[in-house]
């Protein structure tokens, strides 16, 4: 075995930390990467957890909830340990004030130090990206942008989350804990891997162009080139009152060879709607449905464990729009136990990043 | 002028992809994503400012 998992519901911080060291148990940890409830201090379990693993590399960030092999939970810390076996090699960086693409260069200064290799011919197949982003930091767009413009590498991820509180999300590296900061991981696997992303939605065939938008603040103007308010809600049939009601149910997607990159709408602004990750003006986005979250991320654990053969563990970042719409089916137990015979770890966030900054989707990193 | 935009992003897709197909389709999600559908341009499309400077934007990380 070269991946472990462990979670723990302990009170303190102190009794988290015990636990987890317990459920590792003898274990050579070369990389360990948790997820921790904002009711732990941040700052302090992000000390704890290093202390407690002092030769590994640590990271990770808060959540809205978080996600263990079998179970969603809330309160927790969960973690994933990985020896030399599982991944060879790794170089962590912490990108301060993420809007300022200097800071990325200089991330991507110490990769290219650390493998000796450029990041722009860095091999995909042999090495993966992870990002964790504080999300009320509002970076992600030009952070993911700015990634993909440098590297071929594939860079997955998500935004730390604070239990809907939207007061602090923090992320952590390395025994520290950071705002308006993104954490930054590339890895050398020593097994194949791969990727999911998925989100549970159908194209409605209605299209919104956005014709008017203030990229920088994620408002659409207008659609259609009428107000964007007005336009979302004819394509629904409603009145522009009722239009805030079918959000969750009604996000729209940027179709990409038939798949869908999510944007929601966070809420209506005068005429304006807002919305929860970026637009851009001439995107053609396309109204979408939802559907059936469960048979979704069933069929695609599946698909990834024919590609893989067999799967040793999942970093699954999942949308909290999703959990609070499992919350309302009543569906998170199920949505827990799809995972039950795989290795996971997780956490509900406020953003995932997969080639771009997305939402309502669970991006997942898979390992043979 | 026209057809700027598009030898671009073929350029841009030449050299980042170096024709892996895998990576030829991830760069064209990328463009996508950041409002210029590569399928929508042409030799004959209008060179476009706003597009052709995100273009060289990207293209200088190629450098």
């Amino acid at each position: 075995m070269y991946i472990k998992t462990a979670y723990s519901t302990k009170g303190t911080s102190d009794e988290v930390i015990q636990d987890l060291k317990s459920q590792i148990g003898v274990f050579d940890t070369k990389l360990l990467v948790f997820f921790a409830s904002p009711r732990l201090a941040p700052g302090i379990i992000s000390q704890k957890v290093q202390n407690a693993f002092p030769d590994a590399q640590v990271f990770g960030c808060t959540t809205a909830g978080e996600i263990v092999s079998g179970k969603m939970l809330k309160n927790s810390l969960v973690a994933m340990a990985f020896d030399a076996t599982a991944v060879n090699d790794l170089k962590i960086e912490v990108v301060e004030n993420p809007k300022n693409e200097n800071s990325v260069k200089k991330a991507f200064a110490s990769f290219e130090s650390h493998f000796k290799a450029s990041m722009a011919d860095l091999d995909p197949s042999k090495f993966v990206g992870m990002i964790l982003v504080d999300g009320l930091s509002g970076a992600e767009e030009k952070l993911i942008d700015k990634i993909g413009d440098m590297t071929n590498v594939t860079f997955i991820g998500g935004s730390a989350g604070d239990d809907l509180k939207f007061e602090a999300t923090h992320v952590f590296a390395n025994g520290k804990s950071f705002t308006n900061a993104a954490v930054l991981a590339v890895l050398k696997p020593g097994v194949p891997f791969t990727f999911i992303k998925t989100q549970s939605f159908c194209d409605l065939g209605k299209k919104l162009v956005v014709t008017k938008a203030n990229e920088e603040k994620r408002e659409v103007i207008e659609f259609n080139d009428k107000p964007a308010a007005q336009a979302y809600a004819e394509v629904l049939g409603v009145d522009v009152e009722e239009a805030p009601n079918r959000f969750m149910h009604n996000p729209v997607g940027l179709l990409i060879d038939g798949v869908p990159f999510v944007r929601s709408p966070q809420r209506i602004k005068g005429s304006s709607m807002l919305f929860y990750c970026g637009v851009t003006e001439g995107m053609e986005l396309s109204l979408l449905e939802s559907t059936d979250i469960i048979a979704d991320t069933k069929q695609s654990v599946a698909q990834a464990q024919k590609e893989l053969g067999s799967i040793s563990g999942i970093i699954n970042i999942n949308c909290i729009l999703r959990t609070l719409e499992l919350d309302q089916k009543q569906l998170s137990d199920e949505y827990g136990k799809v995972f039950s015979n795989v290795p996971t770890i997780g956490f509900s966030s406020y953003g995932e990043q997969y080639i771009g900054h997305i939402n309502q989707t669970a991006t997942m990193l898979v390992f043979k | 002028m026209a057809g700027k935009i598009k030898q671009m992003i073929d350029s841009i897709i030449n050299q980042r992809a170096k024709d892996n197909p895998m990576l030829v389709g991830v760069i064209k999600s990328k463009l996508m994503l950041k409002g210029i559908d590569p399928n929508k341009f042409t030799s004959t499309s209008d060179d476009d400012p706003a597009i052709i400077a995100k273009l060289e934007a990207v293209m200088k990380e190629l450098k």
